[in-house]
């Protein structure tokens, strides 16, 4: 009888594996700075940059005053591509951009504020700078994108056990 | 000579904490409640009176002396927590104030009792914490973690909670005396509004118009804390107004109709004004085809026995999410020479109406937002939208004001978030004026065919996000302050804002109106050219309406500031960007 507390940790463990066998730019650091970043990542999409306000905790994408926000862990995008709409946001929508200099000259798709006018993304509820942008990459790429639908462990993992967040997917 | 000696050491021990105790509060009941103008030094009720005037009687901050007005203490607060999908909790409460004690509440329910009577600092002698499962709770709050305050009753504190539990507590210590939960966040509800108290009733409803609720309006008998009565604004099949849900699929059950503002209380039909909230799914009217009453209404009940006397709809098939939960203020006045009892509501769908308040019949109405393109007016006779078509199931409106299955992009004037949201008006008596802060602008809708939820057979569960579909900023959205006649609805004086207004009016007999801004702007305005007469900034957003009282016969005026700065407002005033959050309570007197 495996408990649930152990699943979960087998379930951090895994992800963490998986991180370090799937990633070359993770190669050199140690699995400890991989589980950091991730922890990081994890912050930033939770709580600081509040990703999961619009994109579900689990990333699988949400409507209405969120706006219609994508599912991450059905992308097809790359790490870069999805730094970069982190970075950037996507013009013409609700997704924010993070980087505090976006659109003050041309880095962002080679257009800036004035090129956009009404399509400027949305300002973010918080800049991030490259290091935070990488960690909720890295956070995303090791939990959510290309997985199925998120399960009660998945669940008990972004909110712990102190809430009743989880007991509607309780089997 | 003994029994006096007896005597003088019976009360000595009485006299010693009269001494030390700066507060000699009465306990609170009805007749206070119906007589709080009696009472200018205090703000007894959320809206300063049952009629809902957010009125204060007091004169000594006037145009004249504004200019020594200053902030005289600050008291910093909690709630800043995060929480589900929040980072933080806003504030956007009145405070109550009786005798020289202030009952304030943060975003997560915490109340605060606040000794001011030394008018040189808040002194907090209690704190409850209701405790909130803040993941469970945030995660199904629609659009922010909000607590707009407490009510007083006896000499008991009434106060809510985010996840739909509501407290008693004693008002000189915090403790708890009972909690009773009534909104359920597994099913979507959450509780945002401050309680209204009729004699020995304590009445709420549940915010959840974007997660599938049925909406209600509950009240609790204070004696007891258990439900005296609940009503559902989503008429059931047999009750009438059921047949305005067309669909044939029992979507009424899900059909929203929140409920998250407190009404207001005309004493003498004993009646109270409820504003109710939009339909769900919001921006999806085909999935609910018929009118959807009374979402988008004012329902005028009996406070005993929660019986409707009548219901307007403003918005029949709402296809904006012009929720209509806000204010409803009680006036008595003269339209063309003749006495009229009217109930009067800045709603936001862009028109001011004024109703007969006993027959709830259409007296006038008309548009005070800037900019209005869904229809091209109100019917002269039944204040209906002047293009509702009374024989579509799904109405268009002016088309491409809102988006329909198959052409789901639209552009919508005022923006869904209203001409006026949440934010209260205030009324100025002597003048006859009303005034209302605006969010003034347009913003773009786009509607995404709803699904259903498990129970009927589809793939959503209780908590899913129920919208059919977003919004998007299509251009700046900006402020405005008009002050309107509140028999027609016609504008008298208006200024215009740099932000849309998401904190609510105060008006005193100062002829001053008080308002604070996203920038931390906390003005007063000349209550009839609507000048601006003083400024100061808080140097945090204000999301909160102000309110006025008097210690030792010094006038001040309170107003909580620290809320998120919507990424919304936010979009095209980049001005914005880098100002925090905080959660404060500042204080003004004349120096």
């Amino acid at each position: 009888m495996i408990t649930r507390r152990y699943r979960v940790a087998l379930l951090l463990i895994a992800v963490v594996t998986a991180v370090t066998a799937g990633r070359a730019s993770a190669k050199d650091a140690s699995p400890a700075e991989q589980a950091r970043v991730i922890a990081q990542g994890k912050d930033i999409f939770k709580t600081k940059a509040t990703c999961q306000f619009c994109h579900k905790w689990d990333a699988s994408g949400d409507q209405g005053y969120g706006g219609n926000a994508l599912s991450l862990r059905a992308t097809k995008l790359t790490p870069a591509q999805v730094a970069e709409t982190v970075k950037c946001g996507r013009p013409g929508t609700g997704m924010p951009y993070h980087d505090q200099f976006a659109y003050t000259d041309k880095r962002c798709y080679g257009v800036s504020r004035a090129d956009l006018g009404n399509d400027m993304p949305p300002e973010p509820n918080s800049f991030l700078n490259s290091d935070e942008i990488d960690a909720v990459v890295k956070y995303l790429f090791a939990t959510d994108v290309g997985r199925g639908p998120s399960t009660y462990d998945d669940c008990v993992v972004f909110w712990g056990t102190e809430t009743r967040q989880c007991e509607s997917m309780k089997q | 000579m003994r029994r006096l000696l007896s005597a003088a050491l019976l009360i000595a021990p009485f006299l010693a904490a009269s001494a030390l105790t700066p507060v000699h509060a009465a306990d609170m009941n009805f007749d206070r409640g119906l007589n709080a103008g009696k009472e200018p030094q205090n703000w007894l009720l959320y809206y300063g009176n049952y009629q809902g005037f957010r009125f204060s009687a007091l004169d000594q901050i006037n145009g004249d002396s504004v200019k020594n007005l200053k902030p005289v203490f600050s008291v910093a607060l909690g709630g800043l927590q995060s929480g589900g999908r929040y980072a933080f909790g806003n504030l956007e409460g009145t405070p109550i104030v009786e005798d020289g004690m202030m009952y304030v509440t943060d975003g997560w329910g915490s109340v605060y009792a606040i000794d001011v009577s030394s008018g040189t600092r808040g002194l907090v002698k209690w704190k409850f914490d209701p405790g909130i499962d803040r993941a469970w709770a945030g995660d199904v709050a629609c659009c922010g973690v909000n607590n707009r305050g407490v009510a007083l009753w006896k000499d008991k504190i009434i106060s809510i909670a985010l996840d739909g539990r509501m407290f008693e507590l004693n008002k000189a210590t915090g403790e708890k005396v009972w909690e009773r939960k009534i909104a359920d966040p597994a099913l979507g509800e959450t509780i945002t509004m401050a309680p209204l108290v009729i004699r020995d009733l304590a009445i709420v409803g549940p915010a959840g118009g974007e997660f599938g609720i049925r909406g209600f309006v509950d009240a609790t008998d204070l004696n007891t804390g258990q439900q005296a009565w609940r009503t559902y604004t989503i008429p059931a099949p047999g009750e009438p107004g059921s047949d305005t849900w067309k669909d044939g699929e029992n979507r009424w059950q899900h059909g929203g109709a929140p409920v998250w503002e407190t009404a207001t209380y005309d004493a003498e039909s004993d009646t109270i004004y409820q504003g109710i909230g939009n339909a769900g799914a919001d921006w999806d009217p085909q999935y609910r085809p018929g009118d959807n009453k009374w979402a988008a209404s004012v329902l005028a009940m009996n406070p005993t026995n929660g019986k409707i006397k009548w219901g307007f709809q403003y918005t029949p098939n709402d296809p904006y999410d012009f929720d209509e939960i806000s204010e409803h203020p009680v006036i008595d006045t003269k339209i063309n020479g003749k006495d009229r009892k009217i109930v009067v509501h800045a709603a936001r769908n862009g028109f001011f109406y004024a109703l007969d308040r006993t027959s709830g019949t259409f007296v006038g109405g008309k548009q005070y937002v800037d900019k209005l393109n869904w229809t091209t007016g109100l019917d002269p006779e039944t204040g209906l939208p002047a293009n509702y078509d009374p024989k579509a199931d799904v109405q268009v409106y002016s088309p491409g004001t809102h988006g329909m299955r198959g052409n789901p992009m639209a552009t919508v004037c005022p923006s869904h978030f209203g001409a006026k949201n949440w934010e209260p008006t205030a009324y100025n008596p002597n003048l006859n004026l009303i005034y209302v802060p605006s969010v003034e602008g347009c913003d773009g809708l786009e509607t995404v065919e709803e699904k259903s939820f498990t129970d009927q057979g589809g793939p959503l569960k209780p908590r899913d996000r129920f919208s059919g579909g977003s919004f998007k900023l299509t251009g700046r959205l900006y402020g405005s302050l008009k002050a309107l006649d509140p028999t027609n609805g016609e504008t008298k004086a208006s200024v215009k804002l740099d932000f849309p207004n998401y904190a609510g009016a105060l008006a005193t007999a100062g002829n001053l109106v008080f308002l604070g801004e996203a920038d931390g702007t906390f003005a007063a305005y000349d209550a009839k050219t609507l000048n601006k007469v003083w400024t100061y900034n808080v140097g945090t957003g204000i999301n909160a309406p102000a309110v006025s009282y008097s210690v030792n016969g010094k006038q001040y005026v309170a107003v909580l500031a620290g809320s998120r700065q919507s990424p919304f407002v936010m979009q095209n005033d980049p001005q914005l960007k880098y100002t925090s959050t905080s959660s404060m309570l500042f204080v003004f007197g004349l120096n």
